[in-house]
């Protein structure tokens, strides 16, 4: 808890000081007290980027979440020593640094990359497809970069789930997809629910995927955040950004923990 | 305070030596000067941009060791110097930054005495406007932003800014991600000064930037060359060491100074107020003005470079490079970028909108 | 009934056999999300062994690439350096992220509403902020940037992950465990370090995975917090990639992968002749 007090609290007060700060000629900060940077924040540029890379995290979280439930499924339920390989076995891609991974992804979905040669010599399509730098490319970064973070998180529920509840399910006559939503989701809930929070939270932040996936034409908000720090040299602004970032976030958080209030022990 | 301490005993002997006869070294030759200070160089510099070889063989000959520490920009690099994380003895700020830092007094003044190659540096880098007499830095690179084609895709000849931003190139054009580098190409084809940055200037050229956004297709200061090799994109506006690279492994990739105008950028080598090794500092510059040293850098980083010592010792390739060493350029003509302050701000905003789709 | 039962009890480990769709679905799902998964990866390990630079020109095999890799001094240093630091965050952010969770899941106190919403604080701060308000702090606090600051950082960010995926298999457990282990006389102390860490450890296992991964790949955080020693690996690799792709990465990070998958075979292989399982 000293922890979180000193290296949490104190950077983001410092942080909340800075957005109400100016800057001067060199980008430095001046400790002051004005309202100007959250003035420019709430312009309709920052906000429909605010509201695009909102987007962009949703898709790529729900997307994460189909992909990733059957997949979380099926480690969690196998054995317990394949359980271990297949989990670690899950993590490995990303102990390779991520620009690395991404590059390669660029070298097969770019025109004359992997992709593009495969579908045209399986003659499936007449001329390459620019995949690249598109929404579409940015999507599948985020995914692949986020994925592990919903598989695990799933896996730790799946993996207590009482298999007794499942055979009992079935022996009442549910089908599979009966077994599923009625028992096994709603059992392995806060996984999921842990795993959606894990990935969407990043994601709106993120900017290297974004950017090098996107090419930069559809800014996000981690990329204008970024911005703000090196080149427009203004760092006021960025936290303004960022402050508001959070407080969001942490309105949305307080409001859903309300309507969840699930009672816990003592 | 033990830095100004170091700070005085490193000055002290060259307070002496000033005075003192010359040391032998002088012009490129191969003796060993010596400093007082412990053995040790912290350097701060752009990632990729001084080979390893140069720095190895550097602390072979001085007996010096380098910790290497590397930036991604300029602003990343001001930010941590001025938050007073670290300690470094040797920056790598480019011009504009140069000048800032020297307005704000962060730089130590360069001891010439010290510096016995720096006859090697070209005369038209003696006097930029952002340094007048090399007080404060020595240039180590320069370069431009320039066109580069895909000749084998783009068949049309290609002359300027109005050339590339065409709707026949629409989605097949790269450009550098920084905003004041696509603004400058938009005041220069608005016929308005590079640094003339006003508000009322970023609203006329507003329109144009209108016009050529839309048709970018990627935004990388990075890597440009990555989705021009990859075939993602046909013609682009980028930093010509890019462009060299590119033509080095390719000769299709042409590449050509736009016809509205061009300006130079100039990296260069400066000392902060704060070194604690400034003697080491002025060695390695000096090490740096070396021909045969600047000549190993040009190798691989096919810049412009201002040591004409080292240029008169490059392959006849190497100065055939249309990107590293366009054909009748007039150096001195180019204009360079000035500090622009809070500027800065005004021109992301600007870019940032209209990349956004916004009005 | 109780046939089904028994055959249900001996495939415990596989779903019961009536749904065989649901198996061969899930099975050949996940078989295709590791595929997505190691694409890159296995074209990452190809191209290491390729003769030419850059993508796709298949120029002969070579190893010159591994070569020149053990002779980058730099690049095995900073890797050293990430595995260093990694190590040592993912224990620290382990640990904090399981008491966190289980403070809060455990015990009220004021303002365990907000605590609980700070938490979330360094996962949704984007990078920069989190690297430049933290390179302040340690400035004002004069400690200077070497491992240490570095680790305080990664610490910083990766723990909020770990305790998230904890606090996800505490609110599936059965409350009573608790109590149990204490009406069988357990001091509340032993009650956690018998009962509960053995309960939580898939958790645990997840969350020092995620840590371990987030601490190797930062870059931005990493940039404003670090001294000159302690350069990690994303720092050098982004340098190197500006230039343009280096396939003495490529050789780096296939030993990596190797390297890992031999240590989780040699791990069980141990645990195997152990426990005799």
């Amino acid at each position: 808890m000293l922890w979180l007090g000193l290296f949490v609290l104190l950077p983001t007060l410092l942080l909340i000081l800075t957005s109400f700060s100016r800057r001067d000629d060199m980008g430095r900060v001046i400790y002051s007290l004005t309202l100007d940077n959250y003035a420019r924040c709430l312009d309709a540029t920052w906000l429909s980027i605010f509201g695009s890379s909102i987007l962009y995290a949703l898709v790529a979280t729900l997307i994460c979440v189909l992909v990733g439930y059957p997949a979380a499924y099926t480690i969690g339920r196998a054995s317990p020593k394949n359980r271990r390989i297949l989990l670690t076995l899950v993590m490995v891609p990303f102990w390779t640094s991520f620009l690395i991974r991404t590059y390669a992804w660029i070298s097969i979905l770019s025109q004359e990359g992997l992709a593009n040669s495969l579908l045209l010599s399986a003659h499936i399509i007449p001329t390459p497809i620019g995949m690249m730098y598109t929404p579409f490319a940015i999507v599948l970064g985020l995914v692949y970069n986020y994925l592990p973070f919903m598989i695990l998180p799933i896996y730790t529920s799946v993996e207590k789930l009482d298999n007794s509840l499942i055979e009992a399910a079935y022996d009442l006559g549910a089908g599979p997809l009966r077994a599923f939503s009625s028992v096994i989701i709603p059992l392995t809930r806060p996984g999921i629910a842990a795993g959606a929070l894990l990935v969407f939270v990043p994601a709106i932040a993120m900017y290297a995927i974004t950017t090098l996936m996107g090419g930069g034409s559809n800014p996000t908000i981690g990329e204008v955040i970024q911005n703000q720090f090196t080149r427009a040299r203004n760092q006021p602004f960025g936290a303004a950004l960022g402050v508001l970032l959070m407080l969001l976030f942490l309105v949305s958080f307080l409001l859903l923990g309300r309507k969840k209030s699930a009672p816990h022990a003592a | 305070m033990k830095s100004i301490r170091h700070l005085i005993l490193a000055l002290l002997p060259w307070a002496l030596a000033a005075c003192g006869p010359k040391p032998a070294s002088t012009a490129g030759s191969p003796a060993v000067p010596t400093s007082d200070e412990e053995k040790k160089l912290n350097l701060y510099c752009w990632s990729e941009y001084i080979p390893q070889s140069v720095i190895d063989d550097f602390s072979k000959e001085t007996g010096i060791k380098v910790s290497v520490e590397n930036f991604s920009s300029n602003e990343e690099m001001v930010t941590k110097l001025l938050a007073g994380g670290g300690k470094y003895d040797l920056i790598q700020p480019s011009e504009y930054t140069v000048e800032a830092l020297i307005r704000e007094n962060q730089l130590l003044p360069i001891n010439p005495a010290a510096l016995g190659n720096l006859a090697n540096i070209s005369s038209e880098f003696r006097n930029m406007p952002y340094d007048a007499g090399n007080k404060f830095s020595i240039p180590y690179m320069a370069g431009f932003v320039g066109i580069c084609v895909n000749t084998d895709k783009v068949k049309e000849p290609v002359k300027g800014f109005a050339d590339v931003f065409t709707p026949a190139h629409k989605g097949r054009i790269v450009v550098l991600d920084d905003a004041r580098e696509i603004t400058s190409w938009a005041f220069a084809a608005n016929k308005l000064g590079i640094n003339d940055v006003t508000p009322e200037n970023l609203e006329k050229v507003k329109p144009t930037l209108k016009k050529w956004l839309p048709l970018v297709k990627v935004y990388d200061s990075d890597s440009p060359k990555t989705s021009l090799k990859n075939g993602d994109v046909d013609l682009g506006v980028v930093w010509s060491g890019e462009a060299a690279l590119l033509y080095r492994d390719d000769k299709k990739f042409a590449f050509v100074l736009p016809s509205e105008g061009s300006h130079l950028f100039v990296d260069s080598l400066a000392i902060p107020k704060m070194a604690a090794h400034p003697q080491n500092a002025h060695l390695f510059m000096n090490y740096i003005l070396r021909p045969e040293v600047s000549r190993k850098i040009s190798e691989a980083f096919p810049y412009y470079n201002p040591n004409s010592a080292a240029r008169a010792l490059l392959s006849n390739e190497e100065i055939a490079n249309p990107a590293s060493y366009p054909p009748a350029q007039d150096i001195t003509r180019m204009q360079t970028f000035r500090d622009l302050g809070k500027q800065s701000a005004a021109i992301d905003e600007l870019i940032t909108q209209i990349k956004a789709g916004g009005k | 009934m109780t046939e089904a039962l028994a055959v249900g009890r001996k495939n415990f480990l596989r779903l019961p056999d009536g749904p065989t769709l649901v198996k061969w679905f899930c099975g050949s799902w996940t078989t295709m999300v590791f595929a997505f998964l190691y694409l890159p990866i296995f074209l990452l390990v190809l191209f290491s062994f390729n003769e030419s630079k850059s993508g796709f020109d298949w120029q002969g095999f070579t190893f010159k690439w591994y070569e020149e890799l053990f002779q980058n001094r730099i690049l095995l240093r900073a890797f050293t350096n990430s595995l260093l630091i990694g190590t040592i965050s993912t224990l620290l952010a382990t640990g904090l992220g399981t008491l966190g969770a289980w403070m809060l899941y455990r015990y009220r106190f004021p303002l365990h509403r907000m605590m609980e919403a700070f938490i979330f604080v360094p996962m949704i701060m984007p990078e920069i902020l989190m690297g430049v308000s933290l390179l302040v702090l340690f400035v004002n606090l004069s400690l200077p940037l070497s491992y240490l600051t570095v680790i305080i950082a990664h610490v910083t960010f990766t723990f909020p992950f770990v305790l998230v995926g904890m606090q996800a298999r505490l609110q599936g457990m059965d409350p009573s465990l608790e109590e149990a282990a204490m009406d069988l006389g357990a001091t509340p102390h032993q009650a956690f370090f018998k009962v509960i860490l053995p309960y939580l450890t898939p958790a645990i296992a997840s969350g020092a995975l995620l840590a371990f991964s987030l601490s190797l790949d930062d870059y931005i955080v990493t940039v404003f917090v670090t001294g000159a020693e302690s350069q990690t690996l994303p720092l050098k690799v982004y340098g190197m990639v500006r230039v343009g792709l280096n396939p003495q990465l490529n050789a780096l990070s296939a030993l990596g992968i190797v390297l890992t998958i031999l240590l989780v075979f040699a791990s069980e292989r141990l645990k195997q002749s152990n426990s005799g399982e």
